[in-house]
């Protein structure tokens, strides 16, 4: 009876897939919520008129998308247009999920911001070869800060002037005061945590990581020293004890709950703080300049980057679409709904971005001629460092089961050894450089 | 006399204490998430301090639940998924777990291990598979794959569990029925099974909720949104930067309803199960 | 398209051949009563045909598949240099600096979950074993645990321990139990205990639905002698009570076992591990190397080797309950 059963519908389903073929187009959004829901049906809709053209929106939860989208990498149904997050892009372009772009691009190139062309799509050209997403809009870091204990600890922070790390470090150690239960940063100690230290460290050479032939500029005592007072934040108290298995969530959360006064984090958490902070409460400072150069050293890059998958067969048809969602018109609108800064030149003095409104900071460093991007953590792969001992030797040397030195080098080491493979490896390939908008 | 009704009320009095506890140990948890979806977000994260009731009670968890969400699309998916699980899981077991406790077979032994064996598999190991096969039958994004899916991974289970449920049941009763002339159907389903029924209703349990609760196949096998089962659905309220806290918990108390009915109700059969089983010896 | 059709095919045949083997076996002379021998000896295959059918075509691929890949070198980001490379997983596997402390934490996790689980189980159900006013209502709400989703339980564990705006923190000052608040999650050991609360949380009701179960199917009568016997409680509940639910329990405690030792979505939302692997197991670190590294090849490895340790468990715990003679009385 149930081999019958079985029989039935496989051949029911069989029959079932041979259908007319018209064009349809998947599209799978990585971090879904009704309203980027009700965006992008509204979108597909217009697009549909426009060109006939149907696509189908496919999401999964944040939390599970990776993992997702590995299994359809793995069997390859990936679906035609995918938002991608930029830390991904490593795996993607060695399994050879992602098809790259610059061919489509063509000479459209001189539409998009200079953002984008010298700082996202440069360094995927040093990184990958080639140019392999369209950023969906682009966010930087900024500081966090609780603008009414700043002024109870007389702390005088002006967003124009900016302040240096060492200001910064001045600034937590001030805000922190037990006896109110107040902390003064939201210290991450848990995944993603070697990457704003990781950013300080470069601050330190200038936005590099590795010298010409791959070896790493962080085996010197500065770098151990600059190491040792990043996790003094923690370790003098500036952190709740528990910070040191915070993620983002706990991060964020403590913030807006009013537990901690800094936070270093990007655009996207203006909307947040926008939803459950009072405005005299909060403030945004720009990323801290180098102590050495004066210079800010920020990452600035795409929450959910537009790609088109190695198994789509309608490559052509996902370029369309992804030429009709980076429209300016529809840019704008996606970015203002979701706090990200557009793409486009095209896009005019739009006062939601002025120096009175929410992104006023943000904006301020990406046009800041003294702002430098460093170098990404490399070419290779190193998600499995990043879901693991990156963040793991943070937490021995906090637990005081090794020493700073043991627990920077073990990391920096192990990078230096898959930067100098991947040179060799791929000859003619060179180190990264750090960008910057000038 | 006098010790053995003290003994009754140490007994009543023991009892009492063992069933506070365990009903606290439930409740307080279940309380806590049911106060937090009626609060305010940002009540819910405030740091400085912990509101044991709601300071502004609001609802508004409950109507974005619904509303912007589409709860009653997410429940409407997973009841159709478990219903159909539950009862093709309870059939199944019912036939395999008699045969395995009535007869010895060549090859029995070599079967349960297999059993076995499927529990033990990671689950990414397989769903990768599968995901393969179920694409290539054009099940993906149905709820088909899912019933599938929950069918074979809470089989083995609900058949070894079925199968120590029969082999309490002396075979001296069904002796009699075929004795009387009763064939192995009738006797299975008309002397049997009532005696069963505690097990069965149990199984049949058993199986829902692990369709119920399942979150990585729902994330795998369904693309689209409105397929979405409960679990998934509430994990898209976490993001990457923020937990819709408050619409999370009105979910996760609303989830309960249909699994508190189905326990409420199980006791009532297991009552009945247990006084149709009596035999005369 | 082809394949998996051919795939179906294949086991479906493999089943009839077993049969049509087992029932040419069993034939002899084609008399009326060697007849219904054979049908009687073709019963339990037949009652299990489905069964098996199903999970031989959902398990059967996967598992070979992986015993394969456990020996191969097989990155999904390495398509083209798939090869076999002998016990190198295995031997990346032990490299690993935090390795034992990894199968320390696993170990631990288990025997205590389950030893929780089943301790606190069997007590909630004898204690339901008599009636008592509302007992339907009761259990409507007792059993509750087990019906949330592994992640929420997981959140809402996360989100009360939380050493700053948890709620556990909060009461256990409050009742001034402790004086400075404990960073549950950020401590070594106490973040594996946390984990351990919310697993044992989870499956209390699963052991106590089970044994329930049994509990009320021994007859009334055994009892009822018992007590005109004058047996004490005690003797009544060693040498009734357990003798009865024994096989129920080997059986929750095997299975429950396995599905501990295999979970790892508890963890992964907790604790993600931390701090510095101190909450990490076996799974939970497969879980994450799998799909961070894509390497499918130490993956897999990890799953053999998972799975060889619960077959020897299962093993040498059916042969210590003397599984097979017990529930024949």
């Amino acid at each position: 009876m149930v081999i019958a059963m079985l029989a039935i519908m496989t051949l029911a389903f069989a029959g079932a897939s041979a259908e007319k073929q018209e064009t349809k187009l998947r599209f799978i959004d990585v971090s879904p919520s009704p309203t980027r829901q009700e965006y992008f049906t509204n979108t597909f809709d217009k697009f549909k008129q426009e060109t006939g053209i149907t696509v189908v929106y496919e999401s999964v939860p944040w939390d599970d998308a990776a993992n997702k989208l590995t299994v359809l990498g793995a069997s390859n149904q990936l679906p035609d247009v995918m938002t991608t997050w930029a830390g991904w892009l490593g795996q993607f372009t060695e399994a050879g999920w992602v098809v790259p772009l610059s061919d489509y691009i063509g000479s459209t190139k001189g539409e998009y911001a200079s953002t984008v062309t010298e700082l996202v799509w440069k360094a995927e050209q040093e990184l990958y070869g080639n140019i392999y997403t369209i950023p969906d809009g682009m966010m930087v870091k900024g500081v966090f800060v609780r603008k009414d204990w700043a002024k109870e600890v007389g702390l005088n922070l002006n967003m124009k002037k900016g302040w240096t790390y060492a200001e910064y470090f001045d600034a937590v150690y001030k805000l922190t005061d037990p006896s109110k239960n107040r902390y003064g940063t939201s210290f991450r100690g848990s995944r993603g945590a070697f990457d704003p230290l990781f950013v300080y460290l470069e601050s330190l050479n200038g936005g590099s990581a590795y010298a010409a032939d791959g070896s790493s500029l962080m085996k010197d005592q500065e770098a151990v020293d600059a190491y040792k007072k990043w996790m003094g934040l923690y370790l003098d108290g500036c952190a709740p004890k528990d910070a040191i298995n915070w993620g983002f969530v706990e991060m964020v959360d403590n913030f807006c709950g009013g537990l901690t006064g800094t936070l270093i984090n990007d655009s996207e958490v203006a909307a947040t703080a926008l939803a459950n902070m009072k405005d005299e409460q909060w403030m945004v400072m720009p990323m801290p300049r180098s102590d050495k150069d004066g210079k800010i050293y920020n990452t600035v890059n795409s929450p959910y980057a537009y790609s088109i998958s190695s198994s789509s067969k309608n490559k052509d048809a996902a370029w369309k679409l992804i030429e009709f969602l980076t429209r300016p018109d529809n840019n704008i609108e996606y970015c203002k709904l979701t706090g990200l800064i557009p793409i486009k030149t095209a896009v005019g003095d739009d006062p939601f971005y002025g120096p009175n409104g929410p992104y006023a900071a943000f904006v301020q460093q990406l046009n800041d001629p003294a702002m430098v991007v460093p170098v990404a953590f490399g070419p290779f792969n190193y998600t499995d460092m990043h879901q693991g001992m990156m963040h793991e030797e943070m937490q021995k040397y906090l637990l005081g089961r090794q020493d700073a030195q043991t627990s920077l080098f073990n990391v920096v080491n192990e990078l230096e050894k898959r930067m100098k493979a991947y040179l060799a490896e791929n000859p003619g390939s060179a180190v990264e450089q750090p960008k910057g908008l000038l | 006399m006098k010790i053995y009704t003290l003994q009754r009320h140490l007994g009543n009095f023991g009892r009492t204490i063992i069933l506070v506890f365990f009903m606290l140990l439930v409740v307080l948890p279940i309380y806590w998430m049911s106060i937090t979806s009626f609060k305010t977000n940002a009540e819910i994260i405030n740091a400085q301090e912990i509101t044991y009731f709601p300071r502004d009670v609001t609802t508004e968890n409950y109507v974005q639940l619904f509303k912007l969400y589409d709860y009653k699309g997410m429940l409407t998916n997973s009841l159709i998924v478990s219903v159909s699980t539950g009862l093709c899981i309870t059939l199944l077991s019912i036939l395999g777990g008699y045969g395995l406790a009535r007869y010895a077979f060549k090859g029995k032994d070599a079967m349960l291990l297999f059993f076995l064996v499927t529990q033990m598999i990671p689950g990414i190991l397989v769903i990768i598979p599968l995901y393969v096969i179920f694409s290539k039958l054009g099940m993906i994004n149905t709820r088909l794959s899912l019933f599938f899916f929950y069918l074979i991974s809470n089989l083995p289970f609900c058949v070894i569990t079925m199968r120590s449920f029969f082999e309490r049941i002396p075979y001296t009763l069904e002796e009699a029925a075929y004795v009387d002339g009763c064939s192995k159907l009738t006797t299975l389903v008309r002397i049997v099974l009532p005696v069963m029924f505690p097990g069965i209703v149990a199984v049949f349990v058993f199986a829902f909720i692990g369709a119920w609760n399942e979150l990585i196949a729902g994330t795998i096998f369904i693309n689209t949104s409105d397929l979405w089962t409960v679990p998934v659905g509430l994990k898209s309220l976490i993001g990457k930067y923020d937990v819709k806290w408050g619409v999370l918990m009105a979910g996760g108390v609303c989830a309960l309803l249909p699994t508190a009915i189905m326990f409420a109700f199980m006791q009532k059969f297991v009552v009945e199960g247990l006084t149709a089983g009596a035999v005369k010896e | 398209m082809v394949l998996v059709v051919l795939y179906i095919i294949g086991v479906g045949v493999v089943c009839a051949l077993g049969m049509v083997f087992i029932r040419r076996h069993t034939k002899g002379r084609p008399t009326a009563l060697s007849n219904l021998a054979a049908q009687r000896k073709a019963e339990p295959y037949l009652f299990l045909l489905p069964t098996m059918l199903l999970l031989l075509l959902m398990f059967g691929y996967p598992l070979i598949n992986s015993f394969l890949m456990a020996f191969q070198s097989y990155k999904l980001t390495a398509p083209t240099k798939i090869r076999f490379n002998g016990l190198e997983n295995f031997q990346k596997l032990f490299s690993e600096t935090d390795i034992w402390l990894i199968i320390k934490n696993s170990f631990i996790y288990v025997v205590v979950s389950v030893a929780g689980q089943f301790l606190l189980g069997m007590t909630l159900a004898m204690a339901l074993n008599k009636q008592f006013p509302f007992r339907g209502l009761y259990q409507a709400l007792v059993f509750l645990p087990w019906s949330f989703s592994a992640f929420v339980i997981g959140l809402m564990h996360r989100w009360s321990f939380n050493g700053e705006y948890g709620v556990v923190n909060d009461l256990l000052m409050k009742l001034q139990l402790i004086g400075t608040k404990i960073a549950w999650l950020g401590t070594p050991g106490f973040s594996l205990a946390v984990v351990i609360m919310a697993m044992i949380w989870m499956g209390i009701p699963f052991f106590a639905i089970m044994i329930l179960a049994a509990l009320q199917s021994i007859p009334a009568d055994v009892y009822e002698a018992s007590y005109i016997d004058g047996c004490g409680p005690l003797r009544r509940f060693s040498k009734i009570t357990l003798p009865y639910i024994k096989p129920t329990v080997i059986v929750t405690i095997l299975l429950r076992t396995i599905w501990i030792f295999n979970s790892f979505d508890l963890i992964v939302v907790i604790t993600n591990g931390g701090p510095a692997n101190y909450s990490q197991t076996l799974p939970s670190y497969m879980y994450t190397k799998a799909f961070s590294s894509y390497d499918f090849g130490l993956a897999s490895a990890l799953g053999v080797l998972l799975m060889t340790v619960l077959v020897l468990y299962v093993t040498v715990f059916l042969k210590a309950t003397n599984y097979n003679k017990a529930g024949n009385f």
